[in-house]
């Protein structure tokens, strides 16, 4: 084998899941003769100190990767996220209510399990 | 607008470039000329703390000196892959990258061309070489290059560890035995000129001067050099060493130190000829664990049979 | 027979002195061999397996350390000590593991059978009647798996390929094949080891599992089996060993004994 080809190993993007509630999120790439040696280098290479839940390696060349203009969004698209939203607090405030957050629901919610598991304990 | 001057558009709007935009060949070469230096920087920097490895005068030493040596060749590795993306369009890869190690084809810093001869020396870098370095990468956190700059950030938080590793070793010396303390200050009388090298000479280049212009680097040497000072050479003075240069003072008109000049030619010496103390051993080691490993990286390519 | 602690295990002198002696041996084969693999560091083929290298020489001390610890609580000397100012002849290491690295083939092949033979054995104290000892073994188990994995990835790819790498392979099978019989000596107390529970199996047994393995691992990666091994010439569970370790200890120690009372 000539020293050229020698110099074809795979370049590997690795991906690593901190809980299982988060995505799989991009840390960096190596290079790797097999996939095999690729996650067992991943391992050591990324995950030295942080711990982990679940590990990618993809090959490069699997990848398909957007262009700068496919992610562009110049016009206004407030009418679908909260902020555009932010004359809800006047209104209610005209029927004397205050506007209700989505965490404000989730820490009710929370509150409430966490006051049936002490129940449960109990 | 030409190619050209919406990427410096780009750049003076402080946005990040990414390997896959288009890039003045100027801007690539520069950065590849800097953050191969680094890499190969971070493998060779391996090399004196590793000699000390087998040494290390607890189980604890040995453990923590380990784990430092490893980050330094992991450093190595994410750096590499950066100069990797860059070098690719020009036909380059990691074969080529380490081999430009011995066939001084790329410097690496001066620090690691000297001798590790004591455990203080160790401890030393540990503690001044890495302070140096890490002040060097913080400086360069908000670099215009996209891949550097997510890299850097990550070696930044391990080199914390490194910083309390080197301290660490430092303050038992100190407060250790008569000859543990006069082992501490022969050690820095060794490494000072090497400290004062490390960020190089005052003058800007004309590539540093590029650099500047393209953001890759924000601070000249000088400035960083100062900073430096600031933060090590109260430090020093707290435990007890003598900073060997008499001349050594802050000038408080002119809010910086001022020291007595290194001598640029033995740097030049070490760091372009590669005529440093431990500079030809280091270097074969590379080539050999480069060469020697060859048989490996072809049999690991060979398709299983069946 | 249960034994909750190093009180306890003090209480009955001759349990003591076994659970001891066979400490030293865990403690000794770990730390020889993480030493030797430390030395690797900046010298591997590649620089993504010189990272994954070091984090087994990590591992292999820290078990060590564990080891150390446990003998300590025992009334053994503290850790250090341990580790760095006991003579050639209270070392109980297998003399495989004080070898000197050779070439990248050597310590692939050492480390792949030292592995399995350590996760048998492990296997084996996780049902240690000495309970802190049990408990250690299950976590360190789970540690082990990783580097039976890449080593045998690298030893199965590296024998697959022929040529000069298989070469290399049969001649560090050669070269260690005299010496494996060292795992396999459990010293003085082998029988009473396994009479008062400090491991589960008989040595017997062990080699047995440890054949298995090794020989289907041997197998798929295109390598021969040697075959029987003959009695080791140094005993190194009896503190029998080579000129490789009397120079890995001066190494090791020489800064701690520069001023063995001195903190480092």
């Amino acid at each position: 084998m000539t020293k050229k080809e020698v110099a074809e190993y795979g370049v590997y993007e690795v991906f690593i899941q901190k809980s299982y509630t988060d995505p799989h999120i991009h840390v960096g790439s190596l290079v790797a003769p097999t996939s095999e040696l690729a996650m067992q280098w991943a391992r050591e290479n990324f995950l030295r100190r942080d711990s982990a839940v679940s590990l990618w390696v993809v090959q490069r060349e699997h990848i398909d990767q957007t262009s700068t203009d496919f992610l562009a969004r110049e016009l206004d698209r407030k009418y679908r996220e909260v902020r555009g939203y932010t004359e809800n607090g006047r209104l209610w405030r005209m029927f004397k209510e205050k506007t209700l957050t989505i965490e404000e629901i989730v820490a009710a919610v929370e509150e409430k399990n966490r006051n049936l598991k002490s129940k449960n304990k109990k | 607008m030409n190619q050209e001057e919406m990427f410096m558009k780009r750049i003076k709007q402080g946005e990040k470039i990414e390997a896959t935009d288009w890039m003045p060949d100027e801007y690539r070469q520069l950065l590849i000329k800097l953050i191969h230096m680094h890499a190969v920087s971070e493998i060779m920097g391996a090399y004196p703390e590793k000699e000390w490895v087998p040494k290390a005068p607890s189980l604890r030493r040995k453990l923590a000196i380990m784990a430092k040596v490893q980050d330094e060749m992991g450093h190595g590795q994410l750096l590499l892959r950066i100069v990797e993306d860059l070098v690719y369009p020009l036909g380059k890869k990691r074969e080529d990258l380490i081999e430009d190690i011995y066939y001084h084809r790329v410097k690496f810093h001066n620090v690691f061309h000297m001798e590790a001869r004591t455990w203080a020396d160790a401890g030393l870098i540990g503690w001044l070489v890495d302070g140096a370095a890490i002040i060097n990468q913080a400086a360069l956190l908000s670099t215009s290059y996209g891949p550097y700059a997510r890299v850097l950030k990550r070696i930044c938080a391990e080199e914390s560890f490194h910083m309390q590793h080197g301290e660490n070793i430092i303050l038992t010396l100190a407060m250790g035995t008569a000859k543990q303390k006069q082992m501490l200050q022969d050690s820095l009388n060794y490494w000072w000129e090497s400290l004062l090298f490390f960020f190089g000479p005052k003058e800007v280049t004309p590539a540093a001067e590029r650099m500047i212009h393209y953001r890759i680097r924000t601070l000249t040497n000088e400035q960083l050099r100062q900073k430096f000072f600031d933060k090590y050479i109260p430090r020093i003075h707290s435990i007890g060493l003598t900073i060997p240069d008499p001349h050594l003072k802050y000038d408080t008109e002119k809010k910086c130190w001022v020291y007595t000049e290194p001598d640029w030619k033995k740097f030049s010496e070490i760091v372009k000829k590669n005529n440093g103390p431990k500079s030809r051993e280091r270097i074969e080691l590379r080539r050999q664990a480069h060469e020697g490993g060859r048989w490996v990286r072809q049999a690991m390519l060979c398709k299983p049979v069946g | 027979m249960k034994v909750a602690n190093a009180k306890q295990a003090q209480e009955d002198q001759d349990y003591h002195r076994v659970l001891c002696e066979f400490l030293f041996q865990l403690a000794d084969d770990e730390l020889t061999l993480g030493h030797r693999d430390s030395e690797w560091l900046g010298l591997s083929p590649d620089i993504e397996g010189d990272v994954a290298f070091s984090s087994i020489a990590q591992d292999e001390v820290g078990h060590a350390v564990f080891y150390f610890d446990l003998l300590h609580e025992l009334g053994e000397k503290n850790p250090d000590q341990l580790a760095f100012a006991r003579p050639l002849t209270e070392r109980r290491n297998a003399t495989l593991l004080e070898r000197e690295n050779g070439d990248f083939a050597y310590s692939i092949v050492r480390h792949y059978l030292y592995d399995v033979f350590d996760s048998c054995r492990l296997e084996a104290i996780e049902q240690s009647s000495y309970q802190p000892l049990a408990q250690g073994a299950i976590k360190i188990r789970r540690e082990e798996y990783y580097h039976r994995l890449h080593m045998s990835a690298y030893l199965n790819r590296l024998g697959q390929a022929g040529g000069e790498a298989k070469k290399r392979l049969e001649k560090a099978i050669h070269d260690i094949w005299p010496e494996i019989g060292g795992l396999f000596c459990w010293g003085e107390y082998e029988n009473k080891l396994f009479e008062y529970g400090i491991i589960s199996i008989s040595v017997k047994e062990l080699q047995e599992r440890w054949i298995m393995q090794v020989k289907s691992t041997l197998l798929k990666a295109g390598l021969p089996w040697p075959g029987d091994w003959p009695k080791v010439k140094r005993d190194g569970r009896k503190g029998e060993h080579s000129p490789d370790l009397a120079k890995l200890l001066s190494t090791m120690s020489e800064v701690y004994q520069s001023d063995p009372s001195a903190r480092w």
